[in-house]
């Protein structure tokens, strides 16, 4: 047999991936246990302190609330994806449909967001409008609140919900509905019991792409949301370059990452749960 | 070819010249963790043969082609070509080629390109790579192929530029892992002969792995026959055929009709059983003897089955039954009859047509079935 | 019944094509407004003109992210493509470590890849510019760059590879003149999909980026924070146009990847 080349091939990569994230998660991980120095940075001493001030009810409040807005987010997205994705699947012009829905995300993140502001904020379009038909006096405030978190996720996240459901529900055997009506469902009930189990991994996929990332939040809430609104992300962003607490920031980073993989590893667990699909093992003849 | 005795050329079962290398495999054993793939297996496999290793998915097969071929390494065991162990050569530098089973077509190169691949690596001269792949595209007559893509090709057409691809290294040795499984019925069939075709007309040796005893037989010199790892029969397809060593090979290469009894008695190589069908006829092979019990063989397309009833049933077994279902196939009827004692028994009748004026038999008739003692064998024995 | 249920999925299909439209019509409707303010007053090009010939910053930031962005999908192309072939088809030890250490980068928050970063190189003392953003753009490339690798080396059988050595190649020909020409359409999406993500990364690179080392992600995000203003309204005109122009003229190469 032939030499194993699998270390060499693989060894670049994973020296990079070491030293320029493996150990700097390390770094995070090591500076959350340690107590804070005076002016930032730490000082070589264990401690939970920073652990003891994420008790502090105010960063569980944060914590709540990240959590609320990231699934209010994936549950609007979801209403909205399940059917329009199903529309695209039954489409005749399937191709065209999911290219439409592509196209606005090849613009810039960054101008996707700025586009809502343009339109919500005080100067922005929406209160223009309002303003000169008269239906209001003065222009109201419709950014920096939870909602417009809300909105803007949705808006960030609802192609990656939408391709996933896609590719799903384009693979579902449709005559499995018209067997469900023939048998006596009517069709809301052959879409709640013959059409939702059997998508069911395109549903956890676009959970797991939208509940995720918008979970670990930073930008959004920064933009568009007040302080009633600032997600985790946020918090540990000021803890350390305004409040120069490195162990906090650190420590709000650790749960984070942990409650991050452990919801992943949830979602990975369902999913394999609800697809069954092994990969096919080769044989050994 | 380093071999310094100068090589008498030998002549084929169909006088064909023999170029190929021996093949020996002794106490070739594999084992994948717990799992054991193979078990202990030697084969000696001669110059120029066409040798099949027929059994079931997962039996070993392929990893034993896989052993020759070099990528897979036996845990216990040696392999020798002419003699010489070939372990310590990684794949490509053994004498050997493989036609893989998915084919394994270079999908980025053209017919041609495939088909050239070996010779551009040891850096052939260009005339000579034109000449040398396009002697093989036409003995795989895909000549009028060459610029295509893989991807362009049919089943049939892929099969063919593996098999030229395989042999422009002018290997001693060409194994084919399961060559024709991917392909439609009609054009296994057709394959099969081009493949025996090819075969004469290379005359290297051929180790055909295949799971399909119809494919093994009918192009195969000899046949091993494996189950679990282990090989339970080596022989020539018509040995393994009409004499199989156990119960396992007798259901696994054709259809036959399977029944239990006691050994009687044995006189003049005819042992007597008595069955739940009655008492039966059957060829004793060595070693059985009175009191034994025995499962006894007979190939249905070697029962009659008639209504009349025989005038002396005195040379032939003979068992009652009702036609209890029928499958007209065609070129031959299967009936399936119900024995009095219950026994569901096998019997094909080839249709021969308005001339042979037979009988008609439907479901529901009461038939007797016939056959000669020399056509029964007996292929397990449990001694007494 | 049946058309019911047809009207509420096209309900849907609509308001989302509703949703993702109009914010980025009122963009381009109001980049070529003549006054400041987000009410119609009148057809402009004075953006435009604002944008190509008043915001030298902005163009040298488009210059750094093109710069990072070449650089880093390169690398990252190059090391995923050795690591998806060495991952997919040996087995070795760390293997493991491997697959989960090139696999967190994918779920862990951007935030926390960032701020990580930004502790790490004032650990070792690295001066924060193009270096540490090119070091945190490759190191976020590369988990995707082997994952396409990998699901393009899925659609083969390993057989392949095995024939190559059959038919007498040795590990580098196996690799130069089987492996790689086979696994192209992968690396180059590899490549292409590295370059979109650099392009589109901020958070990142907010926390790793130093005094000057401004990309075009950062920048807007400046000009943002500034207030509404119709010269992002241009930028985001031109952008779009710049994705469809991409788009359409990468459409070749685009199908390749696709069809392999």
């Amino acid at each position: 047999m032939r030499r194993n080349l699998g270390p060499v091939y693989t060894m670049p990569m994973a020296l990079w991936i070491t030293a320029f994230f493996v150990v700097p998660i390390a770094i995070i991980a090591v500076c959350s246990f340690l107590a804070k120095g005076t002016y930032g940075g730490v000082i070589g001493r264990f401690s939970l302190d920073a652990y003891a001030s994420l008790a502090n009810s105010g960063l569980a409040v944060v914590a709540l609330k990240t959590l609320v807005q990231s699934a209010a987010a994936t549950i609007f997205t979801l209403v909205l994806a399940i059917p329009a994705s199903y529309y695209i699947a039954r489409s005749r012009y399937k191709n065209a449909l999911l290219f439409l829905v592509i196209i606005p995300f090849w613009t810039n993140f960054l101008i996707r967001i700025y586009a809502w502001i343009a339109i919500l904020g005080t100067n922005g379009f929406l209160n223009g409008f309002l303003v000169s038909t008269g239906v209001l006096s003065t222009p109201v405030q419709f950014l920096y609140n939870q909602y417009a978190v809300i909105t803007v996720l949705v808006y960030t996240y609802l192609p990656f919900a939408i391709l996933p459901l896609y590719a799903t529900i384009e693979k579902f055997d449709f005559t499995l509905i018209e067997a469900a009506q023939d048998l006596g469902a009517t069709k809301t009930q052959a879409m709640m019991r013959v059409l939702l189990p059997n998508i069911r991994p395109g549903i956890i996929t676009a959970i797991l792409f939208t509940f995720i990332p918008a979970f670990g939040q930073y930008a959004v809430p920064q933009l568009v949301g007040g302080r009633d609104s600032f997600m985790l992300g946020n918090i540990i962003a000021r803890e350390l370059t305004v409040s120069r607490n490195l162990p906090l920031s650190s420590s709000i980073s650790v749960v984070l990452t942990l409650v991050t993989m452990a919801g992943v590893l949830l979602f990975v667990k369902l999913q394999a749960k609800a697809s069954k699909k092994i990969r096919p093992v080769q044989e050994a003849e | 070819m380093t071999n310094p005795i100068k090589r008498v050329p030998i002549l084929s079962r169909k006088g064909f010249l023999v170029k190929g290398s021996q093949v020996t495999l002794r106490n070739v054993s594999k084992h994948f963790g717990e799992f054991c793939a193979v078990r202990d297996v030697s084969l000696e496999i001669a110059k120029g043969e066409f040798f099949s290793l027929l059994g079931p998915s997962g039996c070993g097969k392929t990893t034993i082609l896989r052993i020759v071929a070099g990528f897979e390494d036996p845990t216990q065991g040696d392999v020798l070509l002419d003699g010489a162990s070939v372990l310590s050569l990684p794949s490509n530098k053994r004498h050997v080629n493989t036609v893989f089973q998915s084919y394994a077509l270079f999908p980025h190169l053209s017919v041609f390109e495939n088909v050239a691949f070996p010779l551009r690596l040891k850096k052939t001269a260009a005339s000579e790579i034109s000449d040398r792949v396009g002697h093989y595209l036409r003995l795989v007559k895909l000549d009028s192929h060459m610029s295509k893509m893989p991807a362009q090709l049919s089943g049939g057409q892929k099969q063919r530029v593996a098999i030229a691809r395989a042999l422009i290294n002018e290997p001693s040795v060409l194994l084919l892992d399961e060559p024709l499984s991917a392909l439609d019925a009609k054009l296994r069939q057709h394959m099969l002969i081009e493949l025996d075709a090819i075969h004469d007309e290379v005359g290297i040796t051929f180790i055909y792995v295949t799971h399909d005893q119809q494919e093994a037989i009918s192009v195969s010199d000899r046949v091993a026959v494996m189950n679990e790892g282990s090989v339970l029969q080596v022989g020539a397809p018509g040995q393994v055929y009409e004499t199989p060593a156990n119960h396992f090979i007798a259901t696994f290469i054709g259809e036959t009709n399977l029944l239990e009894g006691k050994v009687l008695s044995v006189k003049n190589g005819i042992a007597m059983i008595s069955s739940d069908a009655g008492a039966l006829r059957a060829a004793a092979r060595q070693g059985v003897s009175e009191g034994d019990t025995v499962h006894c063989a007979v190939r249905p397309e070697k029962v009659r089955i008639s209504k009349m009833k025989p005038a002396s049933g005195e040379h032939e077994n003979c068992v009652e039954g009702t036609v209890d279902e029928m499958i007209y196939t065609g070129f031959l009827t299967k009936f399936f009859v119900k024995t009095t004692s219950g026994t569901v028994f096998k019997a094909f009748r080839q249709e021969a047509g308005a001339a042979a004026a037979e009988e008609a038999i439907q479901c529901g008739d009461s038939v007797y079935l016939l056959w000669h003692p020399a056509d029964a064998f007996i292929v397990e024995v449990k001694k007494a | 019944m049946a058309r019911d249920k047809k009207h509420m999925s096209l309900f849907a299909f609509t308001a989302t094509m509703v949703f993702f439209y109009a914010p980025l019509l009122v963009l381009v409707l109001f980049s070529f407004n003549a006054s400041k303010t987000m009410t119609w007053s009148g057809f402009s090009l004075r953006w435009y003109n604002e944008l190509f010939f008043g915001s030298r910053d902005l163009w040298r930031a488009l210059g750094n992210s093109a710069i990072i962005a070449l650089t880093s999908a390169s690398v990252s192309a190059l090391l995923g493509t050795l690591a998806a072939i060495g991952m997919y088809w040996y087995n070795f030890r760390l293997k493991k470590y491997v697959e989960i250490s090139s696999f967190l980068p994918l779920i862990i928050p951007e935030i926390i890849i960032g701020v990580s970063l930004l502790i790490m190189f004032g650990v070792v003392g690295m001066p924060l510019g193009l270096g540490t953003i090119f070091i945190a753009h490759t190191t976020f490339c590369l988990p995707y760059a082997m994952l396409i690798v990998s699901s393009r080396l899925d659609e083969f059988d390993y057989s392949i590879v095995e024939a190559a050595y059959d038919l007498g190649a040795t590990e580098p020909q196996a690799l130069l003149r089987v492996i790689v020409p086979v696994s192209m359409p992968g690396i180059i999406a590899a490549f292409l999909v590295s370059i979109t993500l650099s392009l589109e990364d901020f958070v990142i690179t907010f926390f790793v980026a130093g005094p000057g080392s401004s990309t075009l992600p950062l920048h807007i995000y400046s000009m943002i924070r500034f207030g509404v203003s119709p010269v992002i309204n241009a930028l985001s005109v031109m952008l779009m146009a710049a994705s469809v122009v991409l788009a359409f003229s990468t459409r070749g190469l685009v199908k390749y990847v696709a069809k392999g």
